[in-house]
């Protein structure tokens, strides 16, 4: 088998060289520093990385303020969205209440729906109430919109729990709420690990959301600080921008490296894209 | 009994509620909005009163007769307290007695009716044409550039000025600074010849990178399914990476390779090509750039799809297959294509609709250029109600645009909802408590 | 403690799978629910431990109307089938989890859980997870979990179904010694009738949700109500000839069942017809006949008769084993 593998392998290679080429050189340009017009690093250098201990444009203000709003955001968002799908997830699976079909049918409509059209009525909503231009507003809204998704994530998981196990806990006396907290819930924690990963990632990576409702820099994220790091500059220094990259994403890359299963279940489940 | 059900409602309140005020919410609201006329210059909450030459040039454009116009304009003098208040401060208290005594409470329509009641004061009579007209001023009671909070104060002001009742609606309205209810935007978004472009753009768009998706999607999955384990997973992961990484950096990424400073530039200039904006110098090129951003993400999902598919056909069909003596590709074409039919028109669903309404990649690498066009739909919405070069946002307008991808979104769904058959996932609790 | 089911009924939307449902259960009775797959015994069994609501009808524990109580407060100790242990505890974490919720402290606990891991002789398994037990073990498991709190009825949802047939004789018997010695009154649902006839001391047989006949295994191999109960107990199955085959007629009887233990050579010759099966079970022999008209009879006969396909015989029936059924296959 492998023999006649060859051809296969080459054409993957060949397909997949654009993509490596950028990531690899994201990876080389964030180091080095290479001439005008060539393609090979003339020298290492840690220089591109002085955003880490001083402001590289006046107006954007420290990495670290964005670093700390980013990480607020994607764990605060995260955190919530896991916490009202682990309830509401189970309501759906397995508890009886009025309208339940409605309810259930109405997160599949919604968990297909394409939440960025929202973004003008959101934005006006925010105006109205207060929020706009705040960390807060932007993290209710993003928990908001990532919450059908992640309800029906979480159902899917509650969904494989056999019935059995809460029938009996049902038989040894336990209320429902005691069924779910100490039999149901340590079935699906390693789903529940993976709706908190893939929450995270998505808030850590959100841009569209921070960039309408918070365009401010006292909310400034480092999606935000990023683009409009690349925006500003009249004469782009990609090595810079790279830096800033690997930064951004260094935790992303180490979260899938260490989560690929269970995020490759979710991503592959039905996510938007 | 009864306390399960509360359970299950009190479970799923938070979820509700949330999902009530920020996704119900704003559905709802996109069809209002797209019936107003918001924009940076009304803003979002009330506004107020106020006839500025603009709103006169408006108003003379809907055909008000020219004399209520030079009224409102010209407005007229009248001798009232706080004119008087400021002409004693202006002169000496003496003036403004000895004139509130001779003409208290007088109006004129004039302004040299005016000044003639100055200068003809008795005893401190205002001698220089200069001061005349300075103190004149001070009773000029116009309309026009005064701001009013309320429609009560404007009409009151409004019927001093004694314009006749017959228009003081139309100049009410006209004088409104706040949004209010119009069905222009969707009336312009028929009648604008670039909405015709934008559906163009997002047709083209759709179409391209769905085509784009589903193919190569299927090629990774397919040719990923015959390599050995360890390669496999090594090609999934890298394919995997444009989906994991931040579209910010993602799109950088892009920049680098095509502009002109990057990777593309720099190995044309090799062969003696000078460097350019791979991206952005033609149209074509923006095109391509644009489907290759958005299809690499999206047949990194097609591919996770696919390849769980190509596991889940038993391995003894494929084996049976090939003790009949199939090749590959007839393996391919005639085993596991077969098995695909559902996932792909799952995929091809599912992206119509996320390509339809996205925005982000474009917006990051192109941001609709060169010129227009790669202005999709959705950009176009972004671009009109919440960032734009004018500087007057019309949310409105913008709204207009959002709601008809609301509407196709919505009644995606609910054909999705039918043709996947997602009923039978609704199945009763099996505890009935 | 005494169970008493009265006009039971029970709807799934608009369909009705229980109708009209009488059922009692003596102190101290072991009773199987038998039927075929879709008769409602599970159904039965939900509704009386309470994971199924009860339409109409009562349900009486000891005299005590319990149909609108939740599941909690009846208590009942159930065994499921794939015994639902709860895998991310211990044996005896699992065991101690109905006392647990009764907020039992430590140590009463502890010495509950061992008296009944002693009882279901599983003492030396304590510290281990679900995952790393047998079957059988897993099954003494629940066991011991459904019987700890000390139930008032032990309910057994299909407990040998997922085991192997040897550790299924094993645990027949070690169920039945378990009832037997706590003095429960217990409930089996099963679909084999083997099981439910030497395990029980009555037998409840469901058939369409209804009660078909309920009494003790014998009479109701004896004296089946209907042809249903006669076709559904026994192994091999009875046959079912028309008078003519048997050339016999009597008034009202449609046919007649015989049991394979009731035709041969034992009961003289009065039948003629040819062996077209043989099946070798090692102590016997499975005969099918063909009668000259064509029914087939079924002959059950200790081996070594040398008899082989093809051949004809001269059989006769045990005239009083004969059951007769008439047109609506009531038995008369």
């Amino acid at each position: 088998m492998s023999s006649k593998n060859w051809p296969v392998l080459l054409l993957l290679s060949v397909v997949s060289l654009p993509l490596l080429i950028m990531c690899g050189y994201a990876v080389i340009d964030a180091f080095s520093d290479t001439a005008p017009g060539s393609l090979v690093p003339t020298r290492f250098t840690l220089e591109h990385f002085r955003f880490l201990w001083e402001p590289v444009a006046e107006a954007r203000g420290s990495i670290w303020v964005a670093t700390g709003n980013t990480f607020v955001f994607a764990t605060t968002s995260a955190l919530v969205v896991t916490t009202v799908s682990l309830t509401a997830g189970y309501a759906l699976s397995r508890l009886n209440f009025p309208a339940r079909g409605f309810f259930l049918a109405g997160l599949i409509v919604l968990h297909a729906f394409p939440t960025i059209t929202l973004i003008i009525a959101i934005f006006l909503i925010l105006q109205m109430l207060g929020l706009y231009d705040t960390l807060i507003g932007v993290i209710v809204v993003k928990t908001a919109l990532e919450l059908p998704l992640g309800i029906w994530i979480m159902k899917g998981f509650y969904d494989t729990v056999p019935w059995e196990i809460e029938m009996a806990g049902v038989q040894d006396g336990a209320s429902r709420a005691t069924v779910w907290w100490h039999l149901v819930l340590p079935q699906v924690r390693p789903g529940l690990m993976a709706l908190i990963l893939f929450s995270f990632l998505s808030g850590w990576s959100e841009y569209i959301l921070p960039q309408v409702l918070a365009p401010g820099s006292d909310a400034r994220v480092l999606s935000t600080y990023l683009s409009s790091l690349i925006l500003d500059d009249t004469k782009a220094d990609f090595n810079l921008f790279k830096a800033v990259g690997l930064f951004y994403a260094a935790p992303v890359v180490v979260i899938y490296l260490l989560f690929q299963k269970h995020l490759m279940n979710i991503y592959g489940g039905g996510t938007k894209g | 009994m009864r306390n399960v059900n509360w359970l299950g409602l009190a479970f799923l309140s938070p979820a509700l509620v949330m999902v009530t005020l920020f996704f119900l919410l704003p559905v709802v609201l996109t069809g209002f909005f797209a019936f107003t006329n918001m924009s940076t210059a009304t803003g979002v909450t009330g506004g107020e009163y106020l006839l500025n030459s603009a709103s006169l040039r408006r108003l003379q454009n809907e055909g008000l007769p020219q004399e209520v116009l030079a009224k409102l304009e010209a407005g007229g003098y009248r001798v009232d307290a706080a004119g008087l208040a400021a002409l004693a401060e202006a002169t000496t208290p003496a003036t403004a007695q000895e004139l509130e005594q001779l003409h208290g409470a007088a109006e004129f329509s004039d302004r040299r009716d005016m000044e003639r009641a100055l200068k003809d004061l008795l005893d401190n009579r205002i001698r220089r044409t200069r001061d005349r007209k300075e103190a004149a001023e001070l009773f000029k009671r116009s309309i026009l550039n005064e701001r009013f909070a309320t429609e009560a104060a404007f009409r009151a002001a409004l019927s001093e000025t004694g314009t006749r009742t017959a228009y003081a609606e139309q100049i009410t309205t006209a004088a409104y600074t706040g949004w209010v209810w119009t069905t222009k935007n969707v009336e312009l978004l028929f009648a604008l010849p670039s909405t015709l472009r934008y559906a163009a753009n997002t047709t083209l768009y759709v179409t391209l990178t769905l085509a784009f998706n589903v193919g190569f999607g299927l090629f990774l999955a397919i040719t990923t399914f015959y390599l050995p384990k360890g390669q496999g997973a090594a090609f999934r992961a890298i394919w995997f990476l444009p989906r994991i990484l931040p579209p910010v950096l993602y799109v950088l990424m892009w920049r680098w390779f095509t502009w002109d400073t990057g990777f593309l530039a720099t190995v044309t200039g090799y062969f003696g090509i000078s460097p350019k904006n791979w991206m952005l110098d033609t149209s074509y090129h923006a095109w391509t750039v644009v489907v290759l951003i958005n299809g690499f993400v999206g047949a990194s999902m097609g591919m996770i799809i696919f390849s769980s598919a190509i596991r889940a056909i038993p391995t003894s069909m494929l084996h049976a297959s090939e003790v009949d003596g199939a090749s590959r590709w007839q393996q391919v074409r005639w085993i596991i294509l077969p098995q695909l039919a559902w996932p792909i028109l799952f995929i091809t669903c599912y992206q119509t609709l996320s390509l339809l309404t996205s925005f982000e990649y474009i917006l990051l690498a192109t941001d609709g250029g060169p010129g227009r066009a790669t202005e999709v739909w959705s950009l176009a919405a972004y671009h009109t109600a919440l960032n734009n070069y004018g500087g007057n946002l019309e949310y409105g307008l913008g709204a207009a645009f959002a709601l008809v991808l609301v509407v196709i979104g919505i009644a995606a769904s609910l054909i999705y909802f039918r043709l996947f058959n997602f009923k039978r996932l609704i199945t009763k609790p099996l505890i009935e408590g | 403690m005494q169970l008493d089911l009265i006009n039971f009924t029970k709807r799934f939307g608009d369909t009705t799978v229980i109708e009209d449902m009488s059922l009692s259960v003596s102190s101290g009775e072991m009773i199987a629910l038998l039927g075929p797959s879709g008769c409602g015994k599970s159904t039965t069994l939900f509704a009386i431990c309470g994971i199924h609501r009860i339409d109409q009808g009562q349900l009486m524990f000891g005299g005590k109307d319990v149909a609108h109580l939740p599941s909690q407060s009846r208590n009942v100790g159930v065994v499921f089938q794939n015994y639902a242990l709860y895998p991310h505890m211990t044996v005896a974490e699992n065991i101690a989890f109905p006392l647990k919720v009764q907020k039992m402290n430590r140590t009463d606990r502890e010495a509950m859980v061992r008296r009944y891991a002693e009882l279901v002789h599983i003492e030396a398994l304590l510290e281990r997870r679900p995952a790393q037990l047998s079957g059988g073990q897993q099954q003494r498991v629940a066991l011991a979990r459904a019987l700890v709190r000390q139930p008032d009825f032990l309910l057994l949802d299909e407990p040998l179904a997922n085991l192997d047939a040897k550790l299924r004789l094993e645990m027949r018997s070690e169920i039945r010694r378990l009832q037997q010695e706590t003095g429960l009154t217990a409930i089996l649902v099963t679909h084999d009738q083997v099981e439910a006839m030497s395990m029980c001391d009555r037998i409840a047989l469901m058939n369409g949700g209804r009660i078909v006949q309920y009494d003790t295994p014998t009479s109701m191999y004896e004296r089946p109500e209907n042809d249903f109960v006669a076709s559904f107990l026994g192994n091999p199955p009875i046959s079912f000839v028309s008078g003519a085959g048997l050339g016999q007629s009597e008034a009202r009887v449609a046919r007649y069942g015989i049991r394979p233990e009731g035709f041969g050579p034992q009961f003289g010759s009065a039948l003629s017809g040819r062996v077209t099966f043989v099946e070798t079970q090692g102590r016997e022999d499975l005969f099918d006949v063909s009668l000259t008209n064509g029914e087939v009879l079924r002959s059950i006969q200790p081996a070594g008769s040398g008899i082989r396909p093809g051949a004809t015989v001269q059989w006769g029936v045990a005239q009083d084993k004969l059951l007769r059924f008439d047109q609506d296959g009531r038995r008369l």
